[in-house]
């Protein structure tokens, strides 16, 4: 039995030794050379990529979930690039022709476009994927297109025609490949694409292709050397490491492992910063989930703050500056309207304004006739939020009980959260971070158009009804000058900015960081790698 | 057993709030939407049905197809395991081993510096929670020393092969090995000391001292197999909080293996995916009891199979 358990023991050991010991093959990604930041992209390399959620299958079109796209946009296209200002630029459409008063788009394909298996792409791949799969599976996709567009026609192999019911201002910005990844009909046809076994073994357009996929570990796409715009990409190898948490992503990012971020916690920001290995940046523009605002949504059809004197009363007493500093760490701004700041041209920079007032807001109330009970209480209110939304709750407890109102907090799981707001509509106040996306149409829209409530998460949670409202909206989507589009968004601002259905708290803002080794990466795009390269 | 796990199982998953449509489709879809998704899944149908459906396929061996990932649950659910069975084992070889060892030497230093160095140490490990410590071995072993990788089960650049892959591996494994069997390991040197210290005083113990043996016979001899016993049960009634521990370090070290995956799934409400991790789990926790008491008839003359 000793000498058992002593070789027990000593093989524990061994193993030890061994598992202790560095690979053999240590690399030193961030040792690169930054001195001869040479002005041609060097060629070949791998960029490892932290993602935080396992894509699950790799097709962009059935889906708007943030997981999948991230990684598997990479191998797709869209009909148009966005890039850096959201201004769309070739893609799979060479270039595009606007006709009819704003109601009929042409796009001119490129020629020399080869699907992964070899097989050539054409006006059919297209109007497949709309028809076939964008339009039915694409949440947003759906939403925004279906009831406005008339018809797809394809006259010939390089050309698609699209056919609008009414002039559609938005459309090149829900074009790229997060909004209408183009798919290859004849992949998916006759198939069901939400269960085709194509999703797990994808044949796109894009700069990679799939190499091996292990689940909830590691995606490798390999370069495209067929890829349609010549000499791209640069990488040989873009990897994908699945790593939910995102303090581990950072001391991966530090130790090496991982070479790109696509969002830093606030603590650890200003550590990395005073390295001189990363690059970071704000997040910027982008498709989808971008230029998200965190917003506190009032039930208008709830007694008290059904009332516009409390929810300007609400919006006084909160201290937002606050939140800023505490719950964001200063990543970010105030919301002072009800469009994010980053979408320029429509943000209207004049609406009133709600600043820190305690007095104020006492006095609204009290016009309100909400007196304050004998404990200085004046009524509860529920606000029901996600867990992660919990800080946030906290300080608007503090500072609501100081005007006499008692916030009861209901923190659930986030999924739990956003069923009985938006499903089950059973709340008095509720939180969502609701993103405006490339454009209004796609992300406010959604918000204050009274034919949008009801049970559809992050609809007009608030039950707001105004017809005149909804009439600018209209105007906004079908007027083709920006110019025009503008003036019906200032409008509309100025008007929700009086009635307060929402109160923007902040607008939030990511960062991203990666080795200074890496260049070119377009972070705001879902093609992240297709011009990357070492320097 | 399995079946009333099963039942439980399925009718709070169900009623858990949250709907896997709205997730699944993402933000801004529409009421038709959702209906027709809840259509293709079955989702519409009274719960009832859908138990009975789910029974009828599972009599099968058909678990379902897994929303989030478009694919069998079954087979999503067979790609997990091997990871995790890999941190499971090591960490109850390591927790087992680690956990005895440690209460020999303080069997052997009782009431010495030793012998409460143990005692400390093992309180500490039984009251450090899985997502501090192991955060806290990563910013000590990994980041600052650089001993060990941060995450994952082996290198993404370049990976090894043959014997150079196993390594690779072995390396990757020992913080969260360490991590998910430090709780197990203080449970068990506890046990384990406590009991070596009663065997002690035992008359058969007093009479293998007083034929002369050594104090180290003694204690492996005539002791340990006798306090290996209980040890024996904890370890195995354990493999469900082992399990349970999985997911906690499955997350903080991106292992991939089916805690995440169960994680994951519950927060995409992937109702499919969870009754069959739920399936699995069941069934191992089953098969760990009855290895243990496999393991007792032959540890023990007394208990005996018939």
């Amino acid at each position: 039995m000793p000498v058992r358990r002593f070789l027990a023991f000593a093989l524990l050991t061994v193993l030890l030794a061994i598992a202790c010991a560095p690979p053999s093959s240590a690399p030193s990604p961030s040792g690169a050379a930054t001195a001869s930041a040479a002005a041609t992209p060097q060629r070949g390399g791998t960029l490892v990529v932290a993602a935080g959620a396992d894509p699950g299958h790799f097709n962009p079109a059935i889906t708007t979930a943030g997981g999948t796209h991230f990684v598997a946009d990479n191998l797709y296209n869209g009909l148009v690039f966005l890039d850096e200002k959201l201004e769309p630029k070739p893609d799979l459409a060479q270039s595009w022709t606007v006709s009819d008063g704003g109601r009929t788009y042409t796009f001119k394909l490129r020629q020399n476009v080869k699907w992964h298996d070899g097989t050539a792409f054409s006006s059919a791949d297209v109007k497949f994927s709309f028809e076939q799969v964008l339009l039915k599976y694409h949440a947003r996709t759906k939403a925004g297109l279906e009831a406005v567009l008339a018809g797809i026609d394809t006259p010939d192999p390089s050309t698609v025609v699209m056919r609008f019911t009414q002039p559609y201002g938005p459309l090149l910005q829900r074009l790229d490949v997060v909004e209408a990844p183009i798919v290859a009909k004849h992949i998916y046809e006759g198939k069901d694409p939400t269960t085709a076994e194509a999703n797990l073994k994808p044949v796109g357009t894009g700069p990679f292709k799939l190499a091996a996929y292990t689940k909830g570990d590691v995606v490798r796409m390999t370069r495209n050397p067929d890829y349609f715009k010549p000499g791209l990409p640069y990488l040989d190898e873009l990897v994908f490491k699945i790593i939910p948490q995102a303090a581990t992503q950072v001391a991966a990012l530090e130790r090496g492992e991982v070479d790109y971020l696509s969002g830093v916690p606030g603590p650890d920001l200003a550590r990395l910063r005073q390295s001189d290995k990363y690059t970071i940046t704000k997040s910027g523009a982008g498709s989808g989930g971008s230029f998200c605002i965190t917003t506190l949504i009032f039930n208008l059809e709830r007694p008290n703050v059904n009332k516009a004197e409390v929810r300007q009363a609400f919006a006084h007493a909160i201290d937002r500056n606050k939140m800023l500093a505490e719950i964001q760490f200063g990543q970010g701004k105030v919301a002072t309207a009800a469009i994010s700041s980053a979408i320029g041209w429509a943000h209207n920079p004049s609406v009133q304004q709600y600043p820190l007032d305690t007095a104020k807001a006492n006095a609204l109330l009290d016009q309100a006739g909400l007196a304050k009970g004998a404990d200085g209480m004046r009524f509860k209110v529920t606000f029901v939020h996600a867990t992660g939304f919990a800080k946030y709750g906290e300080l608007m407890k503090a500072d609501l009980a100081k005007v006499g109102v008692d916030l009861q907090l209901a923190a659930l799981e986030v999924n739990a959260a956003n069923q009985r707001v938006f499903i089950k509509r059973d709340f008095d106040l509720g939180f969502a971070s609701y993103c405006n996306g490339p454009d209004p149409e796609i992300g406010v829209r959604r918000m204050y158009v009274s034919s949008n409530i009801g049970p559809v998460l992050f609809s007009n949670g608030a039950a707001y009804r105004n017809p005149k409202v909804d009439e600018s909206f209209d105007k906004a989507v079908a007027a083709v000058e920006k110019s025009d589009r503008a003036k019906a968004y200032f409008e509309i601002q100025d008007q929700v900015a009086k009635d307060l259905p929402y109160l923007g708290l902040i607008e939030t803002e990511g960062y991203r960081a990666w080795q200074k080794s890496f260049r070119d990466l377009y972070y705001w795009s879902g093609n992240l790698a297709e011009a990357a390269s070492r320097q | 057993m399995v079946f009333a796990i099963l039942v439980i199982a399925f009718l709070l998953v169900h009623l858990a709030p949250g709907d896997p449509v709205t997730i699944f489709a993402g933000e801004s879809g529409d009421a038709r939407y959702y209906a027709e998704m809840r259509r293709k899944f079955g989702l519409d149908r009274p719960l009832l049905e859908q138990f009975v459906v789910y029974l009828g396929n599972l009599a099968r061996g058909d678990l379902g197809f897994s929303y989030a990932h478009r694919q069998s649950a079954l087979e999503v659910v067979a790609d997990r395991i091997p990871a995790t069975l890999l941190l499971m084992v090591t960490a109850l070889v390591l927790s087992t081993a680690g956990g005895i060892a440690a209460a020999l030497v303080g069997a052997r230093h009782a009431d010495r510096p030793a012998d409460h160095a143990v005692t400390i140490l093992t309180l500490l490990g039984g009251a450090l929670p899985a997502f501090w410590l192991g955060q806290m071995l990563v910013l000590a072993f990994a980041v600052t020393l650089g001993w060990f990788p941060v995450q994952g089960m082996a290198s993404v650049r370049t990976p090894p092969d043959g014997l150079g892959h196993a390594a690779d591996i072995a390396h990757h494994l020992v913080l969260p090995a360490v991590t998910l069997g430090l709780l197990q390991l203080a449970l068990v040197a506890r046990l384990a000391r406590s009991g070596l210290r009663d065997a002690m005083h035992e008359d058969y113990a007093r009479t293998a001292a007083a034929k002369g043996l050594a104090a180290a016979r003694i204690v492996s001899r005539h002791a340990l197999p006798n306090v290996l016993l209980p040890v024996v049960t904890v370890v195995g009634g354990h493999i469900g909080t082992l399990l349970t521990g999985a997911v906690l370090t499955e997350i903080i070290f991106a292992w991939p293996g089916v805690g995440r995956l169960l994680y994951d799934a519950t927060l995409a409400r992937d109702y499919p995916l969870l009754l069959a991790i739920f399936l699995m789990a069941a069934v191992s926790v089953v098969v760990a009891n009855l290895v243990t008491d496999l393991t007792y008839a032959r540890l023990d003359p007394r208990v005996r199979l018939r």
